[in-house]
Parts: C-alpha cells; structure tokens; sequence
C-alpha cells in the first residue's frame, strides 16, 4: 500500500510527488509517456543517452525533474494508463483506492491511501470539414514529436489558431527547417505584443516573455504571413497536399465570407487546451465549467482536494494555465497531502507554497482571459451536414441535429451520446464532447455549460482484456 | 501520405520491424508512430468507410495512431517504443 498514487508526471504530479517523498511518504506516480516531464517538458527518449530535453524558458524545470527522478521514496510506472479507480469505503475512515492501471507488460493494481489527479490537458478539439484528414494536427502532436522525437511533422506547414502556443511552435518549426506558408489568428492583434505592453504588470514572468518576443522576431526574419481575424474553415486532401481554406471571422470569430486558401503538407490546430478530467469524472469529482480555463474544471479547496473525500487534483484539470501554475499547485497540493497523512508542514514551506501560488495565479489569469476561446464560432465552423463530429464512430453533424431533432427531451451531451453514439468509441468522448455540448446548447437555445459533459466509467481509456485479468482480486 | 522527416540527431541503433509485411527501419527510442510517419506510411488505420488516418494527437487521447502490434488491437503507436522484429499491421474498420 503506497501512501498516495499519482496519475500524471508532468510539473504538477512531480512537484506533489516530491513534497510528499519529502516528508517520508510512498508515492507511486503513473504517466502514458516515456519519461517524467509531462507534455510541456517532452523530452528525448532516455535510449539516445541526454538526460535533459530543452526547458527553455522554465527555469525550474531541470531541478524539479532531477529532483523527482532521484528521489528514493518515488517509485514510477511509465508509458501506463490509468483505466480507471475503484473506491473501498468499509476499510478505514480513509479511503482506499485500487488504481487500475494497464502497463506495456499486463495490467496491475496499485492501491494507495491518497489520489493526486495531475492529468493535465490535451489540445482543445475544433471540428470542421476536413480535420479528419492525413495530415491534420494539434500543436500539441506536431510539438512534442519535434521535441521528443526530433521529427518534422511535413515541410510546409500553417498553423491556425488563437493561443500564443502557435508563435512559440513556429518559431520552433522554423529553427527545424521548415517552411511556414501561414500563420492565421482569430484573434485581432498576435497577442505577445499586447502582452509585452503590459509585462510590468506581471513580474517573475520575464523569461516566458522573451521566449515570445524571440518567436515573433524569428517569425518577421523569416517574413511568414500573419493573418489577423482568420480561422481556418476547411481543408480539403489534394494530390498528397492539403488544401486548407482560411476564412475572416469578426471580432466575435464569426465569419464575414472573404475566404482565402493555401497548400500544406501539415495543418496545425491551436485554439487552446481542454482539461483531462474523465478520471475525475470517474472518481466521482464535482466539476466547474470554466470557459476561460478550458471548459470543465475539477472544483477543489485551498488545499487541492477535491469534492471526493481523499482525491486531490493540481494542474490543468484545475483550469488551463501553465506548467509554472501546474508547479505551483502541485506543490501545495503535496503539502496538504502530506499533512492529511499527518505530517506536520512547517510555516515556511507553506508560506512558500503561497507565494508561488499568488504569482502565477496573475500571469494565469491574464494569459486566460486574453486567449479565451469564442466557443460558439468554433462550434459554428462544423455546421455542415457532413462533417465528421465523433472522429472514432464518424458521426457527423446532420446525425447530431436529426437527433436532436427528433427527441425535443434531449437536453444535454450525455443524452445525445447515448441516442447516437458520438462519443462512445476509443477516444471516450475527448474529441467530440466539446462539439456535441456546443450544438445542443446552439439548438435549445441554452448555455454550454447546461448541455452538462459525458459521464465516465471504468476503463476511462480502452486496455486489453488481458489487463482486467491480470488484476484480477477477490 | 506523411511527409514527416527525421531531423539530424544522435538516435539510438538501427532495428527493423515489419508495417503490412513491409519491412520499415526504425531506431531504438523511438515511438512507432515516430517510425511510421517517418516512412511515408499513408495510413495508420482505416475507418469503416475506408476513410485513412493519420495521427492527430501524438499524445495518447485521440487513438487515431491505433495499430495492431503482433495481434494485439488498439495499440497506440504514439505511445509504444519500435522493437526489433515487431509485426504491425494497420487496423481497419475502427
């Protein structure tokens, strides 16, 4: 029995796991990757013998992970999912939970007194014609695989989108080699500018400004287009390149009908980050809908726990804002962790925490409220009959309205998923949630939030029956 | 078809693995989707309607990069490291 489990080695998971090895505590952390570090820090397989990837322009990010890997009481299980966590409550007044989890050589039950959900967050899903296509991208991928892998998603490549993310990747990209045939913003002005103008308001975040700043002159030398005020509305597969369709959008990213296209053999998509929240879901975690913050947030107190009694979450699931907020709450949520287990915590660790936490909850907030999503105009873009919602069981969005249609009861994204099964295939919902919610919403002329989210069960994600097997038990 | 290209860097050694029978070399430390892309594969999977798809992700929620790893469904490939010898075919109908 481990004092606490973790899912999640990113900032959020290591930095929790650390306060708690700290204070004498098991921990056990599992993570889908290679390698510590989370999506931010995604960093070269461990077989091409560095230790340390690029962690510019954090700091802090090559101690905590030297820190996390040598810890002697930190005990990890990598490229491993978390299917799912069952509860047993007759055991103690404490919980005790059975984390299932599927690992490369079978299934295997880790039991532990305390959860840490640090799940973080995936690239949030924007449905249109065509982004099922070869060659169609999150940032998210086309990112990590040039970090981690060292590949180069295709030579010519556009990036759309509306988080700073696009900048900072193309200048990436460029360094790599290839050539940005166009940047296109949603958004009025590229936002670092704006930014910059108001840094001094924002102090201790110097570093992630002048990465920005550095992406931007990058992108003038090298004279790439930027499109203000344009999302991308189409892409259509044309002799082994995409055609992607790029339309002006007002200030509300509602199309005002001029339209222009370009040729990629890549098409990066960054409208900004959606929480992973389906274990939380699971877990039996409240949730908050925060738009800003990436849609559905898992609702929590000063101390990072959860609604569910001895689940705590820190990170993205809490609200998209950042590996150095994702630090932040890692390390206070590892400090109340350790102290529900009975540790005493001194004053000036917990001081420190605080402080950590004010700063970067400054910089968060600025950053979301300047990349918040117009959520509709998105939702507007896959308005077509035919286009595919649900990439895992193709339901496009004519199925999606005649169902709606057709049963006045239906309310909310979780009716309609069960009626016509958008959301029931590998992915569980991740990709298409967002879109279904939209769409209700749009139809009964209600808010997002009130269409509600897909509920999750165990597996959270599919594992092979022989993993269910492996763990067998009474 | 990926366009996707390696760029210069120490990799780890050589091996060979097999995608529909086709011979595909790759180097250790790198994800079979890594080694696939960097192929010019076309197509990870096939949907029912016989649509191809490529990985969208590259971080393990989205499970367009499925494959089938020596008969065993629903692998990721972003997430599974290439070994020496392994039969991977495409996963059709998903």
């Amino acid at each position: 029995m481990h004092d606490l489990a973790i899912v999640g080695a990113g900032p959020a998971g290591m930095a929790a796991a650390l306060a708690v090895a700290e204070a004498g505590f098991s921990v056990v952390v599992v993570d889908e990757q290679a390698r510590a570090g989370g999506q931010i820090f995604r960093r070269p397989p461990e077989a091409w013998g560095e230790r340390h990837g690029t962690y510019r322009p954090y700091t802090w990010a090559r101690d905590l992970i030297e820190r996390f890997e040598d810890h002697p009481g930190i005990k990890t299980h990598f490229r491993s999912t978390v299917f799912g966590v069952l509860r047993d409550r007759d055991r103690s007044e404490h919980a005790v939970f059975d984390v299932a989890v599927s690992t490369p050589v079978g299934g295997q039950r880790i039991t532990s007194r305390r959860l840490l959900l640090a799940t973080g967050a995936y690239d949030m899903p924007v449905a249109f014609p065509g982004w099922t296509l070869p060659g169609v991208m999150t940032a998210g991928a086309v990112q990590s695989l040039l970090k981690s892998q060292k590949v180069l998603a295709g030579k010519r490549i556009v990036l759309v989108g509306s988080h700073p993310i696009q900048l900072i990747l193309a200048g990436q990209l460029l360094d790599a080699g290839a050539e940005i045939v166009e940047i296109a913003l949603a958004r009025d002005m590229p936002g670092l500018v704006e930014m910059v103008r108001s840094l001094p308001a924002i102090p201790g975040h110097v570093s992630i400004f002048s990465e920005g700043l550095r992406a931007l002159a990058k992108i003038a030398r090298h004279r790439v287009p930027i499109s203000r005020r344009t999302v991308v509305s189409e892409a259509v597969s044309k002799d082994n390149m995409l055609d992607v369709r790029l339309s002006q959008v007002d200030r509300d990213w509602k199309k005002t009908g001029i339209n222009h296209t370009v040729e990629a053999d890549v098409l990066v998509l960054g409208y900004g980050f959606t929480p992973s929240t389906e274990l939380a879901r699971q877990v039996g975690c409240d949730l908050i809908w925060n738009s800003v913050g990436g849609g559905w947030t898992v609702s929590h107190d000063t101390g990072f726990q959860s609604s569910a009694p001895d689940v705590f979450v820190a990170g993205e699931p809490t609200g998209v804002a950042g590996a150095e907020r994702a630090w932040a709450e890692g390390h206070m949520a590892g400090l109340a962790i350790a102290a529900s287990l009975g540790a005493t915590i001194p004053p000036v660790a917990l001081a420190q925490a605080r402080r950590r936490l004010t700063g970067s909850a400054r910089f968060a907030g600025v950053m979301q409220a300047m990349f918040a999503p117009r959520r509709a105009a998105l939702a507007e873009l896959s308005r077509q009959e035919e286009t595919v919602i649900c990439r895992c069981e193709t339901i496009r969005n004519g199925k999606i309205e005649k169902t709606l249609q057709n049963n006045p009861f239906i309310q909310s994204a979780s009716a309609v998923k069960l009626e016509c099964r958008s959301g029931m295939g590998p992915c569980q919902g991740r990709y298409c949630e967002a879109t279904v919610a939209a769409r209700v919403a749009e139809v009964r002329k209600a808010s997002i939030e009130a269409s509600g989210y897909f509920n999750a069960h165990l597996p959270v994600k599919p594992v092979p029956l022989q993993d269910y097997r492996d763990i067998g038990g009474e | 078809m990926s366009k996707a290209q390696r760029l210069e860097t120490k990799r780890g050694r050589e091996l060979k693995f097999t995608f529909e029978g086709e011979t595909v070399t790759a180097f250790e430390g790198e994800t079979l989707a890594t080694a696939l892309l960097a192929a010019g594969v076309a197509a990870f999977s096939l949907t029912r309607t016989g649509e191809p798809r490529l990985p969208f992700c590259n971080m393990g929620t989205c499970f367009d990069c499925a494959v089938c790893v020596d008969g065993r469904f629903l692998v990721r490939a972003c997430l599974t490291d290439v070994r020496e010898g392994m039969q991977v075919n495409r996963q059709e109908g998903k």
